[in-house]
């Protein structure tokens, strides 16, 4: 493995792990505060179970967030000092936000969950929230830092340096909107659809029905506005990548040629030697229509580019693919859900498709980031830097991976069987509450 | 402005120490041995309640003064980076298990001896051993063995000298024990107020004296070996007989801290401590100002390598902004704690 290839891989994974945890962390704690409210206003114990449950989940992947997000801002210098030279002047500025937002997210979370007893129960209540909105802000701050990398703004350069550094118009650049709000939607449609999931299968086995049926429409509301919101903000989000990033629109849609009435691209192999895509369903001037919202219009191709500016044009695709079809699918989801609900009943296939759907929306995650990052190679900053000039000096990157790969494998055990223990705990005190003396309320904790 | 930023530095550095210092300290005295029974099950109950509000707000001050450097002090940030990749790849290890293990010993829905047991293990483990890289780091900073981003050598050659000589030496490892010593010895004098326990009161005073002796020792140590280096930390404080009048008063508070301890007034001795790591640092920063670290091409000043003008009024802006947000919401969160143990 060589020092470049070594050193993409470990801030992939490092991300991928990391971006798992963060939009848990910036999501759930909205879930957890819809539970609480319903507490404070209903008093069902069930209520206060749910909270309670939620916010054992929220501490512990928190912790994990937050020590996976310390390992990135390390890592963008450890792996990347060539990229932090010049892109830290420009676009630390949102880094420096984040960490008044990370502090501010790190204290009401102490004081939430130590909080119970030391606070009035509203003031308790407004700290769970607080976690939500501050790390809701940090991924904004986060993405917007991306975006630049994405459509780099706020210099001028020259000969390998930058001036005329406004950190403002770097961090509003042209890509922080819809990348923003496509991340932000993303990550409450992932975890409002892996957490109903979890709960849907926990319905099924039939302990704690009430309590698991809540959970789940909780965090299915949540999934499901913005699953539907999500095409749209992805139907953004392509129009703008194909004005400023043509190459990596291309790639994702396997876009070969230059061409007017081009068609929409569905499925299929991109057969990069040949030029051309392979096993793909083609509806003619869809992909033309969709960006420029004329089906006759030209879109830029591939051939545009030199060879060696290509991005891996499979990678891309693919996981573009990934993307759009879990998109479909959660949206279809997010239709039946209300259908369901406003008639109040839940069919057992229903819920099983939700126990299916669990991972789909982490996946759809993933698959996006790959897009987002795969496709802009082999620049690290769009026309600007080319990632394999910023790659640290350091020999021996291979290890720096395997170091992590062990390491948050690990880790990602660990966190599994905690929630498996977690789950078997909740089961085991319904055991008993199932029965109908339990119903009384409890006294306040 | 730059004054501002290193202001900065210098302030989140110091509640690192001192709040993140002591959470180190706390998984490190948990490491010590001792029997199984009450008194251990006592201190890592008070550990746990005493870090767990504030740990995470504890750890941002790292992330703080990371940022400060990337976006204030790109060329410092980077330097460093790639200088001591090793000791910070190790830190980050450290880093992670200890943050995953302390939340998951008090998160875990069941709690079980064998598992609970595995998590202190390694909460422990992992705080001695991130304490002693932060050390080790800082120890590095100053040889002059640092190279210089222009001297790099070309790929495939010379990287056990470019990249493992830096740090490795008897001068970093001595200060890494110092900074081991002084975190327990906080943490010792930090928990000492955070539990009604007598027996565990008593035994926090013994651990904070065997560490504030310790921490001499080991500050002995620290100049010691520094008469290895290419200059010795006291031909460096010769040089600059200011930087002598902080360490020399952080010493004599040891007399005063005492008095405290004895009285049981936790709070004078918390602000002694407290007033102890700050001269330190202050005496440690009047040796090497304004320099951020030495290399082999010689020091590099934090005013040759800040940032321009516009990045610097922009960050220096977040701080001040940040500080309202932080300051406020950090007296709070002391404060609901705070006034909740007294009524207790």
């Amino acid at each position: 493995m060589d020092d470049l290839i070594a050193a993409r891989s470990t801030m992939a994974f490092s991300l991928g792990f990391h971006i798992i945890f963060a939009s848990i962390g910036m999501t759930m704690p909205f879930f957890m505060s819809a539970a609480h409210w319903l507490w404070l206003k209903k008093k069902k114990p069930m209520h206060l179970e749910l909270t309670k449950m939620w916010m054992r989940g929220v501490a512990i992947l928190f912790a994990v967030g937050a020590v996976s997000g310390t390992v990135i801002s390390f890592q963008l210098g450890l792996l990347w000092p060539g990229f932090m030279k010049h892109a830290g002047p420009i676009i630390g500025m949102p880094f420096s936000w984040e960490g008044s937002a990370f502090f501010l997210e790190a204290v009401a979370i102490g004081a939430f969950l130590y909080g119970w007893k030391h606070m009035k129960p509203w003031l308790h209540w407004t700290t769970g929230l607080v976690v939500g909105i501050a790390g809701f802000m940090s991924g904004i701050f986060v993405v917007a830092a991306n975006g630049w990398m994405n459509t780099p703004a706020g210099f001028d350069w020259a000969e390998g340096v930058a001036s005329n550094i406004d950190p403002w118009a770097a961090m509003f650049n042209k890509a922080w909107l819809h990348q923003t709000i496509h991340m932000q939607l993303a990550a409450l449609q992932a975890v409002g659809f892996g957490v109903a999931g979890i709960h849907a299968a926990l319905y099924m086995r039939g302990k704690a029905r009430d309590l698991h049926l809540l959970a789940m429409k909780i965090a299915l509301t949540f999934g499901a506005v913005a699953s539907l919101l999500m095409p749209v903000s992805g139907h953004l989000a392509g129009q703008r990548i194909a004005e400023y990033q043509p190459a990596k629109l291309a790639a994702a849609e396997g876009h070969f040629k230059t061409s007017a009435n081009a068609p929409l691209v569905i499925g299929g192999i991109p057969d990069v030697d040949a030029q051309t895509m392979r096993y793909a369903i083609k509806i003619p001037g869809g992909l033309s229509f969709l960006v420029h919202n004329d089906t006759g219009a030209e879109v830029i191709g591939l051939d545009r580019f030199p060879r060696e500016d290509w991005p891996p044009v499979v990678i891309t695709h693919v996981s573009f693919q990934i993307m759009v079809v879990i998109g479909g699918i959660l949206a279809l989801m997010a239709v039946l859900y209300f259908v369901f609900l406003k008639r109040n009943r839940w069919p057992r296939w229903f819920m099983k498709a939700l126990v299916i759907c669990t991972p789909l929306g982490i996946i759809a995650i993933e698959a996006g980031w790959v897009v987002t990052e795969v496709g802009r190679q082999p620049w690290i900053v769009q026309g600007i830097l080319r990632t394999k000039d910023t790659v640290t000096p350091v020999p021996g990157m291979q290890y720096h991976f395997y170091l992590f790969l062990v390491l948050y494998t690990i880790l990602a055990i660990a966190t599994l069987w905690l929630f498996k223990r977690q789950i078997q705990g909740v089961e085991k005190k319904f055991a008993i509450a199932d029965e109908p003396s339990a119903e009384k309320p409890q006294p306040k904790e | 402005m730059t004054h501002i930023l290193i202001f900065f530095i210098g302030a989140s550095l110091l509640l690192y120490v001192v709040l993140g210092g002591s959470d180190y300290g706390a998984g490190i005295l948990e490491l010590l041995p001792m029997r199984p029974g009450r008194l251990r099950e006592a201190q890592k109950h008070t550990i746990s309640h005493a870090m767990g509000p504030v740990w995470e707000a504890n750890h941002v001050w790292l992330i703080i003064i990371i940022v400060i450097l990337f976006m204030g002090f790109p060329y410092v940030f980077t330097t460093l980076m790639t200088s001591l990749h090793a000791p910070l790849l190790a830190l980050l290890v450290g880093i992670v298990v200890r943050g995953a293990t302390f939340s998951f010993r008090y998160y875990d829905a069941v709690w079980d001896e064998k598992s609970q047991r595995v998590y202190t293990a390694l909460f422990g483990a992992s705080s001695l051993w991130t304490a002693m890289w932060l050390g080790i780091i800082a120890g590095a900073l100053n040889r002059g063995t640092i190279i210089a981003p222009g001297a790099l050598p070309p790929a495939g050659t010379g990287a056990w000298h470019a990249y493992i000589l830096p740090w490795l030496d008897l001068y970093p490892f001595c200060v890494g024990v110092f900074v081991v010593c002084i975190f327990a010895f906080l943490a010792s004098v930090y928990l000492v107020g955070e539990t009604k326990d007598p027996g565990l009161g008593k035994l926090f005073t013994q651990r904070a004296a065997v560490f504030n002796m310790l921490t001499v020792i080991a500050g002995g140590l620290v100049f010691l070996a520094s008469l290895l280096e290419t200059k010795s930390l006291f031909a460096a404080f010769l040089e600059r007989p200011l930087a002598i009048a902080p360490i020399v008063i952080a010493t004599l508070l040891f007399v005063a801290l005492w008095k405290f301890i004895q009285f049981h007034n936790t709070v004078f001795a918390r602000v002694i401590a407290a007033g102890q790591v700050t001269m330190i640092l202050l005496g440690w920063w009047l040796l090497y100002a304004p320099n951020a670290l030495i290399t082999t091409g010689g020091p590099v000043s934090f005013y040759e390598a800040a940032a321009p003008s516009a990045t610097q009024l922009q960050l220096m802006l977040a701080l001040l902004i940040g500080s309202c947000i932080i300051f406020p919401s950090l007296i709070f969160l002391l404060r609901v704690f705070k006034a909740n143990a007294r009524a207790k």
